[in-house]
């Protein structure tokens, strides 16, 4: 579980936040809400779990609710497995 | 990577580029003058099937796949000298069949698709606003809850075949404080529906012979299977629409380049200036081989992007890099082809100044290329 935390907390520091300390990021940091996630960030982050987890995202996930922060998305995420499983 | 066209492929294209040939060129120095979409000929476009190439059978289409779709438009890009005939095919099928034959519910693909693949039914995709062209969802048609459905307001612009259109896929808020995250919602839209109208209609340096208009929705109400894709879902839809729409397109450029190169080497080859072919000046040859290369370049970064076009996550990428090189590609090759015909190639019956004012309009329409450059960046980290 918190592996997953830590995945997902690696990529959006690496891929948005170059140059940020980790610290800047936290498991609420509003990603959206907040400006840290644009249009195409918010479409690669989705192909990024979707690869990364085996999960598949509808058209209208791709909102707030499911990927404003770390914690939104690992719950999103592992709802969409447990859905699977 | 193997490109190998099968002979279904190659049939197939042949096919299309004797009908474009035959059926669809002549005339068409006069149409473009005078401005008319040929609904004849977009009829018989039905018959042959273009409206619906990558849609199932059993919806009306042909059931090619993208690849496929792909060549068979090239072969109409090269064919088909009505660069505004092409043009509207393509925002027909591409902007607005392929999300019906990809998001409608059963029974939004029975009852649209046979129509829309017969070209019967003319569909026009409304995206830009007078106030948000690439930066568009920044839009403002707002899409409110009114009993059981929505009730839409706002003015789209710059909508290709608004003003024959039959039905429009329109992009509305249904919530606007989320907007691109999941606050557009697509709506499927009879243009008979009271409080619709057509608008401002323009007219265009190019592609004249495809029509385009504002659509303008004051209080149109419509019922919740008027919905495409889910509410909140018209950000993804929309987005596909454009990969298919951005590959697809280039294929026809492809074709349309094609076209141009052959015409201006045969030229080339028997126009004499200072006592011989001028295609054995080297500035003239070096132009031609120039067109050859942006030609060849073209033709694989599209057939790779249509192969992975139904399966790659990835693909805007691969869409916006074709959109930017091919369209690019077309506006140089086309004054290029322009420039080796000398006074000819100024002259309307030459058939290519139509080509090169065509061609302006493929590196705005669909994104600009300041907008596929800035797509780039953003897959690219940057
Ligand atoms: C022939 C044709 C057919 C069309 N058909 C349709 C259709 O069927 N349906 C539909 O909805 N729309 C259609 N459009 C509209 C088209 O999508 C828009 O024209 C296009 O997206 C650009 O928007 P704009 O014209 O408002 O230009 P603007 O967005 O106002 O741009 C003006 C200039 O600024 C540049 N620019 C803007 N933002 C940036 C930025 N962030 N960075 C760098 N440069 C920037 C642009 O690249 C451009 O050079 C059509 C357009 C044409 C020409």
């Amino acid at each position: 579980m918190e592996a997953m935390n830590a995945t997902v907390k690696d990529y959006i520091l690496t891929e948005f936040l170059p140059g940020e300390r980790p610290d800047a990021l936290d498991e609420s940091t509003p990603l959206i809400t907040g400006g840290i996630l644009d249009s195409i960030a918010t479409v690669r982050l989705v192909v990024f779990l979707e690869e990364q987890f085996g999960v598949r995202f509808q058209p209208h996930e791709m909102s707030p609710d499911h990927l404003d922060s770390i914690r939104a998305i690992t719950d999103t995420v592992r709802a969409k497995r447990a859905e699977h499983a | 990577m193997d490109f190998t066209i099968s002979d279904e492929h190659r049939l197939l294209r042949d096919e299309i580029i004797r009908f474009a040939r035959n059926e669809l060129s002549p005339g068409v120095i006069e149409r473009d003058r005078s401005g008319v979409f040929p609904r004849d000929l977009w009829l018989k476009c039905g018959e042959m099937g273009l409206q619906g190439l990558p849609v199932p059978e059993e919806y009306g289409g042909a059931g090619l796949d993208p690849l496929g779709t792909a060549l068979a438009l090239e072969a109409l890009g090269y064919g088909c000298e009505d660069g505004g005939l092409t043009f509207a095919i393509c925002a027909h099928l591409l902007a607005c069949v392929v999300p019906v034959w990809k998001h409608g519910t059963e029974e939004q693909k029975q009852a649209l698709l046979p129509a829309l693949c017969s070209g019967r039914m003319i569909a026009v995709n409304g995206m830009t606003e007078p106030g948000s062209g690439s930066d568009a969802f920044a839009m403002h048609t707002q899409a409110r809850r009114n009993g059981a459905g929505y009730r839409l307001t706002g003015r789209k612009t710059f909508g290709s075949n608004g003003p024959v259109a039959d039905v429009a896929l329109v992009y509305a808020l249904t919530d606007a404080t989320r907007g691109y995250h999941g606050g557009v919602t697509a709506f499927v839209v009879p243009t008979a529906s009271d409080g619709f109208s057509v608008g401002q209609k323009f007219e265009k340096m190019g592609l004249r012979t495809s029509p385009i208009s504002e659509l303008v929705l004051e209080d149109v109400c419509v019922p919740d299977d008027a919905v495409l894709g889910g509410v909140g879902g018209g950000t993804a839809l929309f987005t596909e629409s454009m990969e298919w729409e951005r590959i697809c397109i280039a294929a026809v450029h492809v074709g349309t380049m094609q076209r141009l190169l052959e015409q201006a080497t045969s030229y080339a080859r028997t126009r004499t200036a200072f006592g011989r072919p001028i295609g054995k000046h080297q500035a003239v040859a070096h132009r031609l081989v120039d067109m050859k290369v942006r030609l060849e370049a073209s033709r694989l970064l599209v057939y790779r992007a249509a192969s992975r076009l139904d399966h790659a996550r990835d693909i805007a990428l691969d869409a916006s890099l074709v959109k930017l090189f091919v369209s690019e590609s077309l506006v140089k090759s086309a004054l290029d082809a322009v420039q080796t015909m000398g006074g000819y190639g100024f002259m309307t019956e030459y058939h290519v100044e139509r080509v090169l004012r065509d061609a302006v309009g493929s590196t705005l329409y669909s994104g600009t290329s300041e907008i596929q450059r800035n797509i780039m960046a953003g897959w690219m980290g940057l």
